[in-house]
């Protein structure tokens, strides 16, 4: 649902570091525009063993989408227009 | 086991095969002649002593796994008892890297025994800070109560170190289908109350809104009708992070804590929920000390680990081409390349062992058949390399120290009960 704070084998703390992997993996990071790939950014990160990794690397981040559905917000969606909530 | 002496004779056997052999004791023990008759129980070289600390890595065993500086394993010459002298002579603490949270040294010249107990002592019986008891005053927020409290439960927290140090245990009431724990509960001492000197107090209060002109200077409902999706912009206090707590001194917690020494989160971008206008969180949580054995927030460490430093003996040359493979068979670093013949730096380059710390033990360079018989992988059974990574309440160097004072508390312990027990109380 939400990124678990820490690692379930190690105990590393992952919960900070989500953003700034969504962010390395999906904004341009180079010159030439391009995102940086997976690996390289745990890599950066200081993700160094596999089970933090695969926290990161597996992790669908659902309440994103569970957050759209909110009762007190439910006039402003009609203002905002389908699909924009 | 099979215990056999250099000149070959079997002293001992108990099943398994071990072999204590030195080629060069070997030779002096042939020059001695066969008129002269060989003491079986001679206590061992230098070399067998060596050899007898190598953990044998072959391609599809692992033998001599054992330690074998047990008094009397070798029959009463060897002596192997452990002396206080001999062991302050050979033990050895060398740092590789020390940075607060991750540190790596290694303990050379102790038992695994030890070592294992530095380890796990490290993992669950060093008392460190963390959330225990959560009071939710308000939570709309879409993570439960539940969800949240364990979420917020495992935030590693800090402060100045002495503070916490002064900061005292709190008797937690055990679990009440545990009777064990219940009874010995009951029996000894008062139960604590929470007090300056065993509880901290954090509380975390957000509430989500809209971003508006006045407040902000960005209207988000404008926004969003523009099409503006990045929540970050429509919204206020959409994501709640740790740094979001609110540290609240209670007594004598103000002198200890404050300042640069507030107890606070040690990743204060810690993502805890996410709001959307309109919902709320608002809670009080009560920190108390407590140890790994108890719950894994109340562990120091993210990962205390060991492993016995690798050993490469190259036994024959491995020159040209074959070096180059060879070289490729294990991690960067681990062997180098040199000139075969040192006078001529044109020469066949040969390979040497340049880093066995790097190396991993992968066994890849057993599975070629251009190395058989030229190498010989192992690991020194007494050299652990240690891995520190502190979740930043303490240093990780620090922490090492702890697990070192506290294996001691608990052997002064251990010989005041044998004491009592011998007197019969």
């Amino acid at each position: 649902m939400i990124i678990p704070i820490r690692c379930f084998s190690c105990g590393k703390v992952i919960a900070d570091l989500y953003e700034k992997y969504v962010d390395l993996i999906s904004n341009p990071q180079d010159e030439e525009g391009n995102p940086m790939a997976d690996g390289d950014a745990m890599d950066k990160l200081g993700l160094n063993r596999y089970c933090c990794r695969r926290m990161m690397l597996t992790h669908v981040d659902l309440i994103e989408k569970l957050l759209r559905y909110n009762p007190a917000e439910r006039d402003i969606i009609k203002v905002g227009g389908p699909g924009r909530a | 086991m099979v215990v056999r002496r250099s000149n070959g004779d079997v002293v001992e056997s108990f099943g398994s095969s071990r072999e204590v052999t030195a080629p060069e004791h070997e030779i002096t023990m042939t020059m001695n002649g066969p008129h002269q008759p060989t003491n079986p129980w001679a206590p061992l070289t230098p070399e067998q002593q060596e050899a007898r600390k190598v953990v044998n890595v072959n391609a599809e065993t692992v033998t001599n796994t054992a330690a074998t500086d047990i008094p009397g394993h070798y029959g009463p010459e060897q002596d192997d008892s452990w002396n206080l002298e001999r062991f302050r002579d050979n033990f050895r603490i060398d740092f590789h890297h020390n940075k607060p949270h991750d540190a790596a040294f290694s303990l050379v010249g102790c038992d695994a025994s030890i070592s294992n107990a530095f380890r796990r002592i490290l993992l669950a019986e060093v008392p460190t800070l963390a959330i225990e008891d959560v009071f939710m005053f308000n939570n709309t927020s879409i993570i439960q109560d539940e969800v949240l409290s364990h979420r917020i439960g495992l935030i590693p927290l800090t402060g100045g170190e002495k503070g916490l140090r002064w900061l005292r245990w709190f008797r937690k009431k055990p679990p009440t289908d545990d009777f064990a724990s219940q009874a010995a509960y009951d029996a000894d001492g008062e139960p604590s109350t929470p007090s300056d000197y065993n509880t901290v107090v954090l509380e975390l209060k957000v509430d989500c809104r809209w971003a508006t002109e006045a407040e902000d200077g960005r209207d988000g409902k404008k926004l969003a009708k523009e099409g503006e999706t990045d929540p970050n912009v429509r919204y206020v206090n959409s994501n709640v992070y740790a740094r979001d707590f609110r540290f609240l001194p209670q007594g004598q917690q103000g002198t200890y804590f404050s300042g640069d020494d507030a107890i606070r989160p040690v990743n204060p971008d810690i993502l805890i929920a996410k709001l959307r206008p309109g919902q709320k969180i608002h809670l009080q949580c009560h920190c108390i000390k407590g140890v790994g054995m108890d719950h894994a927030k109340f562990s120091p460490v993210a990962t205390a680990s060991y492993r016995l430093l690798p050993q490469i003996t190259i036994t024959s040359p491995i020159l040209g081409a074959d070096a180059k493979k060879f070289a490729r068979c294990f991690p960067k670093g681990v062997i180098g390349l040199e000139p075969s013949d040192e006078s001529d730096p044109d020469s066949e380059p040969k390979a040497v062992v340049k880093d066995p710390m790097k190396d991993t033990v992968s066994r890849e360079c057993l599975r070629h058949d251009e190395f058989k018989g030229k190498v010989k992988l192992g690991r020194i059974r007494d050299h652990f390399i240690f891995s520190v990574e502190s979740t930043g309440q303490l240093r990780s160097d620090e922490l090492f120290l702890d697990s070192v004072r506290l294996l001691k508390a608990k052997t002064e312990r251990f010989k005041r009960h044998l004491a009592e027990f011998e007197e019969g109380r």
